[in-house]
């Protein structure tokens, strides 16, 4: 037999272990190690993970480079309270971020797409290290300082032919009391408590009572930002159209649940606790006897076991009042 | 050889990235390479024109013939391997494993397609037990008689336009040792188990050419020769390989319905493994499958034989006519996989480029978005294609019922009287145009 | 290294053919055939109207997956995601829109080609999603009724176009 066909069978032999195993081996070990390099993000339904890792440590100045990359549906990554851009997670591409911050401290990131009822949790901390200036004690939130408590019923029984309207109401050309026109008035009070301390004025007395509500909608629009109701309808699709409905009729996507109760069942499941409808905005009964800073909790801190979720660590408070002017809109007409 | 090498890395590539990559299906390699990518070329190319070419290529049965024969090139001295080349136990001859192996994982396919990590471990599974089959028995006995994909290219080779056969049968009869069946030097005996000599059906060839290796005469040959010339072959027609083309067909329009129709019902029980819908779904494949087309193909026939009063064996003639499917099949299956081939192919760029999912971007197409190829030509492509495979079955039909050993003595044959077959493929092929174009 | 003869074989069965074909027949059916498969079908006259979908998308159905306009038709689709990102795209026409649950996306178009056409789901939103599909019925489906027809036709060649 000749000997070249034995070195043959032992280059064929190599051949296969290197091309046919070695390769791949290879391919796969570049591909680990280069993996260990970066810290990668996985984000993943909520129901099944969410992010992970969801802890993350970075230091003031030092760029902090991520890799995300979704395993399941679409996803989107932000970084609440900052400027940094958001970014869409396509499933099974990667993309990568560099973040940086200023300044120290603990951020939430979280999911910007809508990937399931749960959708809000999926969020995540970055805890930020850096030299220390003086701390500065957090304020408390304005419905605390204003002592507004956010759990206590304020439906109020009232019916409205039309949309109170603020152009009406400035037209009316009246003049009210210094105390209805300060920001602090505004804030603290109700549509409704205002609608009723404005009735009392002997000033106005001549006024029926669905110009009075036209008077309060021209309150209302003085005090509203209109360059940011732009901000507000975006976020508000963006984040809240879900559950509250694009109509903000509270019939939200999330929220169509079948007469079956397994459903309702698997619904609440998902939910982790009881169905509470989310809130129609373009209810008299309801917003009208609500404040701007109730509104404003609300958002800040969430519904305590409804769904509604808390936007304190997402939302700076410029996108707050945005969203707060914007739900406005349900109830007044702000705009020709 | 070399190509049997790439074959082979390309397949340990599918798995390790099915294990390790992307749960994400549409940007995982393993599931576009396997699904997509080769699905498309096996049905759409090689089945049709090469018969069972993949066969020839195919990595899952390279390590366990390289163990059994002790080498990788080609035998050396009369060095064993590390086999111990048992014979294949008579009763598990012919195709009914493979029927079987075919039909478990149709069952389970839509979690196979669709899951990485579900394809890498049925072709893990599918290597490991080809390496020790291979090990065990003797030749490539688990691409003849296991391989789920063995049992359909086999079938449809028969209408393949190439054969290899022996060129003259003479020259066989005089050979004493027939070393194209037990190897010499220059190669190893038939891995397939096949007498070159005897063959008359591509059904078994695998088209490795060790024979042509082996042959002292140069006695054998692949030569072109007219589409569909195996299934006028009477010789070799058998119940396995009959429900075989049952099992094609039935597949084909089972997979039609669940994941090309608008039914989301019907596709999340075909999903939800283990739970109660899937297993009305899986009665339901099974009923189609085995009971339904071909209890009324058997009534068919029996009607047929009973108006041509001919007194033949009914299992015999069931047999004969299911071999008019066989195009059908073939047909049913390439329009099928055209319903997602081209409208899914464009996620084999990124996936070139980031097998894992792991940020990668070997070629720069990374970031190319999914778009779909030709969508408004492929209902046309569809329908041609079904309507071919309709008319090719229709003279298939006209072949069988016209042989020798079938009923063209009895004076009550009247060319007519095929309608009840005719009819049959006829519906059959509305039925998967009304599913796939409608 | 192996050398392929390719070498041409003759037909094996072709003395055993019974079956005689009838000219005149046959060319009665492949005209016949023709006709289907290419006479252009004068279009039943509709007054194009405008019609409005509202579609559910939700993993991995769309509610409703069947959509029926006649041809001429403005459609207009209002895609609503009901869990995860979902997107529409419409065969034939090759137009796509992405839709965000609570998001409503809208697709705007002239159905001014009939037939059937599948639409499918164009953002990765899970397992099936590659079989998330449903369908669009713009008119007659002259292509499968032409499809029907030629197998009809077929039928009857098979079976009525021999004589022993």
């Amino acid at each position: 037999m000749a000997p070249g066909r034995l070195r043959s069978e032992w280059v064929a032999r190599l051949f296969v272990l290197f091309i046919g195993l070695g390769v791949p081996m290879i391919v796969v070990l570049v591909g680990r190690i280069d993996r260990a390099r970066v810290i990668n993000v996985q984000a993943k339904m909520p129901e099944v993970g969410g992010w992970s890792p969801v802890e993350l440590s970075a230091a003031v100045g030092e760029p902090l480079d991520l890799r995300l990359v979704s395993d399941d549906v679409v996803h989107g990554f932000a970084v609440g309270k900052t400027d940094i851009q958001p970014v869409d997670l396509i499933p099974g591409q990667v993309t990568e971020v560099s973040l940086q911050f200023d300044k120290p401290g603990t951020y939430t990131f979280y999911c910007t797409k809508w990937c399931g009822p749960n959708h809000w949790r999926m969020r995540g901390t970055i805890e930020v290290t850096g030299p220390q200036f003086s701390p500065v004690a957090p304020e408390p939130p304005l419905y605390m300082s204003l002592g507004i408590d956010l759990d206590l019923p304020h439906d109020v029984h009232l019916e409205l032919d039309r949309k109170p309207s603020a152009l009406n109401g400035e037209a009316l050309d009246v003049v009210l009391p210094e105390e209805f026109r300060t920001r602090e008035y505004y804030l603290s009070n109700s549509p409704y408590d205002t609608w009723l301390a404005l009735k009392e004025l002997p000033a106005i007395s001549h006024l029926n009572d669905a110009e009075v509500w036209d008077l309060v909608a021209w309150l209302w629009a003085s005090n509203s930002n209109r360059d940011a109701l732009k901000t507000g309808e975006e976020l508000y699709r963006q984040n809240c159209a879900a559950c509250h409905g694009e109509a903000g009729d509270g019939k939200g996507v999330f929220t169509r649940v079948e007469d079956n109760d397994s459903h309702a069942e698997s619904l609440s499941k998902d939910f982790g606790h009881a169905l509470v409808a989310p809130t129609d905005f373009t209810d008299p009964s309801h917003m009208m006897g609500s404040s701007s800073t109730l509104l404003q909790g609300k958002i800040l801190r969430g519904g305590m076991g409804t769904g509604m979720p808390s936007w304190g660590q997402i939302f700076t408070e410029d996108q707050i009042w945005a969203l707060v002017d914007y739900l406005w809109t349900y109830q007044f007409q702000m705009e020709d | 050889m070399l190509a049997r090498v790439f074959a082979l890395a390309g397949f340990i590539l599918v798995i390790l990235s099915s294990l390790l990559g992307t749960p994400v299906g549409s940007r995982n390699f393993a599931i576009i390479i396997v699904w997509i990518a080769w699905w498309a070329s096996l049905i759409l190319i090689a089945v049709p024109l090469l018969g069972r070419g993949w066969c020839s290529i195919c990595p899952i049965p390279m390590p366990g013939e390289w163990l059994q024969n002790g080498a990788v090139l080609g035998p050396i001295n009369n060095k064993k391997g590390f086999g111990l080349n048992i014979r294949w136990p008579k009763k598990l001859r012919g195709i009914w494993l493979q029927n079987v192996s075919f039909t478990v994982l149709a069952l389970f396919s839509i979690v196979v397609l669709t899951q990485p990590h579900i394809t890498g471990l049925v072709l893990l599974g599918l290597i490991l037990v080809a390496v020790i089959v291979s090990i065990i028995f003797e030749r490539r006995a688990f691409c003849r008689y296991l391989c789920p994909v063995g049992g359909f290219i086999g079938l449809y080779s028969q209408v393949s336009p190439l054969e290899l056969r022996v060129s003259d049968t003479s020259v066989c009869a005089d050979h004493k040792d027939k070393t194209c069946y037990t190897g010499n030097q220059d190669g190893y005996g038939c891995p397939w188990g096949v007498f070159p000599g005897g063959m008359v059906k591509n059904t078994n060839c695998g088209l490795c050419f060790e024979c042509l290796r082996t042959c002292p005469h140069e006695n054998i040959a692949v030569s072109l020769r007219p589409i569909g010339s195996d299934l006028s072959q009477a010789r070799g027609r058998k119940l396995d390989e009959a429900f075989k083309a049952f099992i094609m067909l039935g597949s084909a329009v089972v997979y039609s319905l669940v994941l090309i129709g608008p039914w989301g019902v019907v596709k999340d029980a075909a999903f939800a493994v283990g739970s109660f819908p899937w297993w009305l779904y899986a009665l339901a494949f099974l009923l189609v499958v085995y009971v339904i087309l071909p209890g009324i193909f058997y009534l068919a026939v029996r009607y047929f034989n009973h108006t041509i009063a001919v007194n033949r064996e009914p299992a015999r003639s069931f047999i004969d006519y299911s071999y008019t499917l066989i195009p059908l099949g073939l047909a049913a299956w390439v329009a099928f996989s055209l319903s997602f081939v081209f409208a899914n192919f464009s996620y084999l760029w990124p996936v070139l480029s980031d097998p894992f999912g792991w940020g990668w971007n070997i070629f720069g197409t990374a970031g190319i978005a999914w778009t779909p190829y030709l969508s408004g030509l492929i209902p046309a492509a569809q329908s041609i294609v079904l309507i071919l495979g309709l008319f090719w079955s229709i003279a298939v039909i006209r072949r069988i019922s016209s042989e020798r050993n079938t009923p063209i003595l009895s004076p009550e044959f009247q060319p007519w009287r095929i309608w009840p077959l005719v009819s049959y493929s006829a519906f059959v092929t509305v039925g998967l145009l009304w599913l796939l174009v409608g | 290294m192996i050398d392929l003869q390719m070498q041409w074989i003759d037909f094996p069965n072709k003395s055993s053919n019974v079956f005689h074909r009838q000219p005149l027949l046959w060319s009665v059916i492949g005209v016949f055939g023709l006709g289907i498969a290419l006479f252009p079908i004068p279009l039943t006259p509709h007054r194009p109207v405008e019609r409005n979908f509202r579609v559910d998308a939700s993993t991995f159905e769309f509610t409703p997956a069947v959509l029926k306009v006649n041809q001429g038709d403005v459609v207009n689709i209002e895609l609503n995601s009901a869990d995860v990102v979902h997107g529409i795209y419409l065969d034939g026409y090759d137009i796509q829109v992405t839709a965000e649950p609570g998001q409503a996306a809208y697709l705007k178009f002239v159905a001014d080609r009939s037939g059937t056409f599948r639409f499918r789901c164009s953002v990765s939103c899970g397992a099936l999603h590659p079989f998330m599909v449903g369908k669009v019925k713009v008119g007659s489906d002259y292509l499968l009724m032409r499809g029907a027809g030629i197998a009809l036709l077929a039928l009857i060649a098979g079976v009525f176009g021999f004589q022993k």
